[in-house]
C-alpha cells in the first residue's frame, strides 16, 4: 500500500528541523555568552548543585561553557550537525538530571543557565526537556539524512 | 561527538582564560551551603549587566558589626510567618506587599545612615525589590545582606535572633 504524503510535508519537517536547529544554537550561544564575562560566578552556580567534586568544580564550569560555545557554533552553521545536537542533548540531559536531583533534595539554587541568578524550579527542568527532545530531533532527523543520502544526479550520468 | 566535546572544552579553558573574571582552575570551589556562607552574592559582571536593578550587597560580618554599633536599620523583607519565627533584632518587617504603615516605617529607618534588607531566598530578589522601593522612598544607603538570612544564622549560630538586642529603634526623624 502507497503513504500518501500530504503536498508540501518534507518542506515542512525540513522547516522544523531547521528552526529547531536554530532556536537551539541560539539559546546555547546566547547562554554561554552570558557566562564568559563571570565564569567564576558560574562555577559557584555549578558548585551549588552538589553534583560536581568541588575541586573539579572550575574545569567543570570552563567545559561546559566551552562545549556550549562550541556545539552551538557547529550546529548553528550546520556542520557536524549530528554531533553537535548529541552533544547538546546530553548536556540538556545532564542540566535536566542535576536540576532534578537538586530540586528533589530541596536545594534551593539559582539556575545558573544564563549567568544570572534565577532560581531553578520545576519549570526550568520542564523546559530544558523541550529542549532536549528538540537537541534529539535534530540529532536524529541529521542521522537519517546521513543514513540515507539523496542520490546525486550525475551518478547515473558519467561524462 | 568526543572530538568535539574535547574541541569544546579546550575553547572552555581558553574562554576562561581571557574572562575578566574567571574560574581559577584547580581550586576547589564549595556550594553555598558547605561554605556556610549562603548565596545571594553579587556577580562580578553586575555593573555591566542590563538585569533589573540590584541593591549593593554588605558582607554579614560588616552587618554584624553596624548592628552592635547601633549604626544600621534592618528592614526584613520575608514573609509574615518567617519573621515571627525569628528575625534579625529590631528589624522592621517591610514585606514586598507593602506595610500598613509605610511611611511612618521610612521615617525609623531614615534615622539610620545606611539601611540593610534582607530576605531568605537564594536570589535576594525579594529583598531587591523592597531595597528599590525604600530607595524610591528617598533613603540613600541601602544594601541588601549577603547571604540572606540563612547567612546571618549561619554565622552568629542559636543566638543569632537575640543579636544587637541594645539596639532600641531611635526616634523617627520627620
Amino acid at each position: 500500500m502507497r503513504r500518501l504524503r500530504a503536498p508540501g510535508g518534507e518542506a515542512l519537517t525540513a522547516f522544523t528541523i531547521s528552526a529547531a536547529r536554530l532556536v537551539l544554537g541560539a539559546l546555547f550561544l546566547g547562554a554561554s555568552a552570558t557566562k564568559v564575562p563571570d565564569m567564576a560566578a558560574f562555577a559557584e552556580s555549578v558548585a551549588n548543585y552538589r553534583i560536581v567534586p568541588p575541586a573539579l568544580v572550575p574545569a567543570a564550569a570552563a567545559a561546559v561553557v566551552g562545549i556550549e560555545i562550541t556545539a552551538s557554533l557547529a550546529i548553528l552553521a550546520n556542520v557536524w550537525t549530528r554531533a553537535a545536537a548529541w552533544v547538546l542533548a546530553a548536556l540538556l540531559a545532564v542540566f535536566t538530571a542535576g536540576l532534578s536531583s537538586a530540586l528533589a533534595r530541596g536545594i534551593d539554587l539559582a539556575c545558573g543557565c544564563f549567568g544570572g541568578s534565577s532560581p531553578a524550579t520545576w519549570s526550568t527542568v520542564l523546559r530544558d526537556l523541550v529542549l532536549l527532545a528538540l537537541a534529539v530531533l535534530v540529532a536524529l532527523s541529521a542521522r537519517a539524512r546521513t543514513a540515507s543520502p539523496s542520490p546525486r544526479p550525475d551518478a547515473a550520468s558519467p561524462s | 561527538m568526543a572530538l568535539l566535546a574535547a574541541l569544546g572544552s579546550a575553547v572552555g579553558v581558553a574562554a576562561n582564560a581571557v574572562s575578566p573574571h574567571p574560574a581559577v582552575l584547580g581550586r576547589a570551589v564549595l556550594s553555598a551551603a558547605e561554605a556556610g556562607g549562603g548565596s545571594c552574592s553579587m556577580p562580578a559582571s553586575e555593573a555591566t549587566s542590563s538585569a533589573p536593578w540590584r541593591a549593593t550587597r554588605i558582607s554579614v560580618d560588616e552587618a554584624k558589626g553596624l548592628c552592635t554599633a547601633c549604626l544600621a536599620g534592618f528592614v526584613d523583607a520575608r514573609g509574615p510567618h518567617e519573621f515571627a519565627h525569628g528575625h534579625i533584632a529590631n528589624a522592621i518587617h517591610l514585606p514586598p506587599v507593602g506595610h500598613p504603615d509605610e511611611g511612618a516605617a521610612v521615617a525609623q529607618l531614615r534615622a539610620f545612615p545606611l539601611v540593610v534588607v534582607y530576605d531568605g531566598e537564594y536570589s535576594c530578589a525579594v529583598a531587591d525589590d523592597v531595597a528599590a522601593r525604600l530607595k524610591h522612598a528617598g533613603l540613600t544607603d541601602v544594601r541588601v545582606l549577603q547571604g540572606a538570612w540563612p547567612a546571618w544564622v549561619a554565622a552568629q549560630g542559636p543566638a543569632a535572633a537575640g543579636m544587637c538586642g541594645v539596639c532600641g529603634l531611635p526616634e523617627a526623624k520627620p
